[in-house]
C-alpha cells in the first residue's frame, strides 16, 4: 500500500568519486543498531538533486562493521557545505538491501537528522545538515 | 422511451433531489446537534485501568470462564488535526475477563509509531483508510501508518492487534502492553496480515494480505509460527476486508471496488464499478495455483461467514452483503463527525452457493445483519446458526440488538434492546456438544447510562434477552472485532 522501494535503489551504493578535499571538516556518524551482524552501509550526498534523485552517486560512501561495541562512520577532508546521509544495515551481509515480496525493505535504514520520509525516503529538505569543522550525529538504525 | 421536455425536466428534478453530495451532507450535518449515538466514536484520552463490572441483570453463568479481547478505534481527534474516518482511530485493545461470575474490564491503546508521533505533535497527520493525512506524517514503512485497530488474534500469552495494511502488533494478553510488530520470517517483515484469519479444523490458521492485484497467503501452525507464505496473483485489484475458507479451499470474494489511481487516503484509490459484477476466486489450499472463478451479481461486503463443502463438492458460505460502498466511503466519515444521517444501506445476510459446474448463486435471507459468526468448532462443517448484530435501520446507523439466523428453518431469533443501546459483535463460546449449546458474548454501549456493558446470551434463546448483563463505570467507544480465549 505504501511504496518505499525506491529507498533500496537509492541505497545501492557506488564508489565515491574523487573530490576536492579540505582537512578541516569531517562528519562522525554513530549508529545505534538492533543487530550485531553484517555491515552498516553509509552514503553521503552534497546536493538535493543527488540525494533526492534515486540514481545519483554519493560524494562519499563507506561500510562499517556492526559487530563492534561502537558503530561509527567517519567522513574526513570534506569541503564545507551542506550534506545529507542515507544508510542501511545489511544485517545478513549479502551486500543488498533486502525487500519483502511486496518490495518493502526488511533491513533497517536511516537518514541523517534521523529524518523519516512520508511514504518514501526522507527528502534532502529534512535530512540535510551543515558541515563546518567536525559535525557529529547519532543515528538510530533499528 | 421518447424523450420530451416534460419528462426531461421531471428527470432533472428527481436527479437533483437524489444526488446529495458529500459536501452537502457535511454542510447539513454541521448545523445539527451531536447524534445520540455519538459515544460510539467518542475519544478516550487514556488507557482504562482494570476495574470490576457490576452484574445489573440476570445471573452469571456458572460455567463461563475466559477473556473476550476486543479491538477497535479509541481516539480520533487531536488539536492539530483529526482522523475523519471510523476506520482510522488509534487501536484500543479491550479485555473483558470473566471468571467465576465476576467480570473485569481494562483497555489499553496499541503503542504504535503512528500514535507515538501523533501524541508528540498533538495532531493526527497519518493517512489511513479514509483520512487523508498531511505532510507532517512520518512514514518510512507500512507499519509507521499501522493503527492496529481492527481485530485481535490470541497467540499464547500474547494477543495480536490486527490491521489490514501491515503486520500484526503483539501485545501482552495479561496487561495489554505493546511488545513488537510480528515478523513471521525475516524476509517477510512488514507484509500485510489482514484482520480476519481463518481457523482451520486441523488447528492451523490461514490469512491473506493484499497489495494491488497480488496477495500473500499466510498459513500458520497452531502455535502461530509460520508454516508457509506464498504470493498469488488475483484476477482484479479489488478492495477486501475478509476472505473465507472450507477445509480444502480458500474463498476470495472480489467486489467491483477496484484500484483506479494512486492517492491517499487509501480508499480513494478504489473506484466502485458495479457493471463488473462480483467475482469469487476459489483456491485449492494444497496447491494455490489450482483455482476457479465464479461470477455473481454486484454486491459489496466487509464480512463473510464460515464456508463449507458438501460431499458433492458444492460450497456454501454466508455474507453480510451490501448494495454499494456508500457506508465505507461516506458513512464512516459521518460516524466520526457524530452528526447528520449516515448514508449507505445496511447489509443483508445472504447465502452464496458455488456449484461444481461453475455456476454461482446468491440467496438473501431478508434479515439485516453484520459481523456474521458461527460456532468455531464447526468451521468447515455446515452450520445451522449464524449469529449477527441486528436492528440497524435507515435512521439508526448502528446495531441495537443481536440475532441468530437458522439456515435450516429460515427463522430469525432476535433480541432488540431498542435505541438506548449500540450492540457490538458477538463471539460464540461453546458450552456443550450442540451448536446451540453456547453462550453469545457481546458488549454494548448503554447510551441511556453512558457506560459500556457486557452481555451473555443463550444461543438457543436469543429472543429471551441477555442471561446476564454486567455494567462498567466507563464508556468505551464501539469496537470492531473480538476473540474469545477460554
Amino acid at each position: 500500500m505504501i511504496r518505499i522501494a525506491t529507498v533500496a535503489a537509492a541505497l545501492l551504493l557506488s564508489a565515491a568519486p574523487a573530490l576536492a578535499q579540505s582537512a578541516d571538516n569531517k562528519v562522525v556518524l554513530t549508529f545505534e543498531t538492533g543487530a550485531r551482524t553484517g555491515m552498516v552501509m553509509v552514503a553521503l550526498y552534497d546536493s538535493a538533486s543527488a540525494f533526492d534523485g534515486g540514481s545519483a552517486r554519493p560524494v562519499a560512501a563507506t561500510a562499517v562493521s556492526a559487530s563492534g561495541s561502537r558503530v561509527v562512520a567517519t567522513f574526513e577532508n570534506l569541503p564545507a557545505g551542506d550534506y545529507a546521509m542515507k544508510a542501511f544495515h545489511d544485517v545478513n551481509g549479502d551486500g543488498e538491501m533486502n525487500t519483502n515480496p511486496f518490495g518493502m525493505p526488511v533491513e533497517p535504514y536511516a537518514f541523517s537528522n534521523n529524518a523519516v520520509g512520508n511514504m518514501g525516503p526522507a527528502r534532502w529538505s529534512a535530512a540535510h545538515f551543515a558541515v563546518s569543522g567536525e559535525t557529529a550525529q547519532t543515528i538510530s538504525i533499528r | 422511451m421518447i424523450a420530451n421536455r416534460r419528462n426531461f425536466l421531471m428527470g432533472a428534478a428527481a436527479l437533483s433531489a437524489a444526488v446529495v453530495t458529500p459536501e452537502t451532507v457535511r454542510a447539513m450535518a454541521a448545523q445539527e446537534a451531536a447524534a445520540d449515538w455519538a459515544l460510539a466514536t467518542a475519544d478516550l484520552d487514556a488507557d482504562i485501568a482494570p476495574r470490576g463490572m457490576r452484574l445489573v441483570h440476570g445471573r452469571a453463568p456458572a460455567d463461563l470462564t475466559g477473556t473476550l479481547f476486543r479491538n477497535g478505534p479509541g481516539k480520533f481527534r487531536r488539536p492539530g488535526g483529526s482522523a475523519t474516518h471510523w476506520f482510522d482511530g488509534d487501536g484500543l485493545m479491550r479485555a473483558f475477563r470473566v471468571n467465576d461470575g465476576q467480570v473485569t474490564l481494562e483497555a489499553r491503546f496499541a503503542d504504535t509509531p503512528k500514535r507515538r508521533w501523533e501524541s508528540e505533535i498533538d495532531a493526527v497527520v497519518t493517512p489511513g483508510f479514509g483520512t487523508p493525512g498531511d505532510a507532517r506524517a512520518r512514514i518510512g514503512s507500512n507499519d509507521d501508518a499501522n493503527a492496529a485497530n481492527t481485530a485481535v488474534m490470541v497467540a499464547g500469552d500474547e494477543v495480536w492487534a490486527l490491521w489490514e495494511g501491515g503486520a500484526a502488533l503483539a501485545m501482552s494478553a495479561s496487561d495489554l502492553s505493546t511488545k513488537r510488530f510480528v515478523t513471521l520470517r525475516d524476509d517477510l517483515k512488514g507484509m500485510p496480515f489482514q484482520a480476519h484469519p481463518r481457523y482451520d479444523p486441523d488447528g492451523t490458521i490461514w490469512n491473506i494480505g493484499l497489495n494491488g492485484d497480488k496477495a500473500v497467503v499466510w498459513h500458520l501452525n497452531a502455535d502461530r509460527s509460520l508454516r508457509t507464505a506464498q504470493v498469488i496473483d488475483l484476477p482484479r485489484a479489488s478492495y477486501m476486508h475478509d476472505f473465507t475458507a472450507t477445509a480444502r479451499h480458500l474463498i476470495i470474494v472480489l467486489q467491483p471496488w477496484v484500484f483506479d489511481h494512486r492517492g491517499m487516503p487509501f480508499s480513494s484509490q478504489f473506484a466502485w464499478r458495479p457493471e463488473l459484477g462480483t467475482q469469487v476466486l476459489l483456491i485449492d489450499k494444497a496447491d494455490l495455483s489450482r483455482r476457479r472463478i465464479y461470477e455473481l451479481p454486484t454486491f459489496s461486503y466487509f464480512h463473510l461467514g464460515d464456508a463449507w463443502e458438501d460431499a458433492s463438492g458444492t460450497i456454501r458460505f454466508d455474507v453480510a452483503a451490501g448494495k454499494d460502498v456508500a457506508f465505507a466511503v461516506e458513512g464512516a466519515r459521518v460516524m466520526v463527525a457524530q452528526r447528520g444521517s449516515v448514508p449507505g444501506e445496511h447489509a443483508v445476510l445472504n447465502l452464496i452457493t458455488l456449484h461444481t459446474d461453475s455456476r454461482a448463486e446468491m440467496v438473501a435471507s431478508g434479515v439485516t445483519a453484520e459481523f456474521p459468526k458461527s460456532d468455531p468448532r464447526r468451521a468447515g462443517l455446515p452450520p445451522r446458526l449464524t449469529v449477527h448484530v441486528a436492528g440497524e435501520r435507515p435512521d439508526r446507523p448502528l446495531p441495537t440488538g443481536l440475532a441468530t439466523w437458522d439456515w435450516d428453518t429460515g427463522r430469525s431469533d432476535a433480541f432488540l434492546f431498542g435505541d438506548s443501546q449500540i450492540v457490538e459483535e458477538a463471539v460464540f463460546v461453546p458450552r456443550g456438544p450442540d451448536e446451540a449449546d453456547a453462550w453469545l458474548i457481546a458488549p454494548s454501549i448503554n447510551l441511556a447510562e453512558g457506560v459500556t456493558e457486557l452481555h451473555a446470551f443463550n444461543a438457543a434463546r436469543v429472543a429471551d434477552g441477555p442471561v446476564a448483563t454486567w455494567r462498567a463505570d466507563v464508556a468505551l467507544p464501539a469496537g470492531f472485532h473480538g476473540a474469545w480465549a477460554g
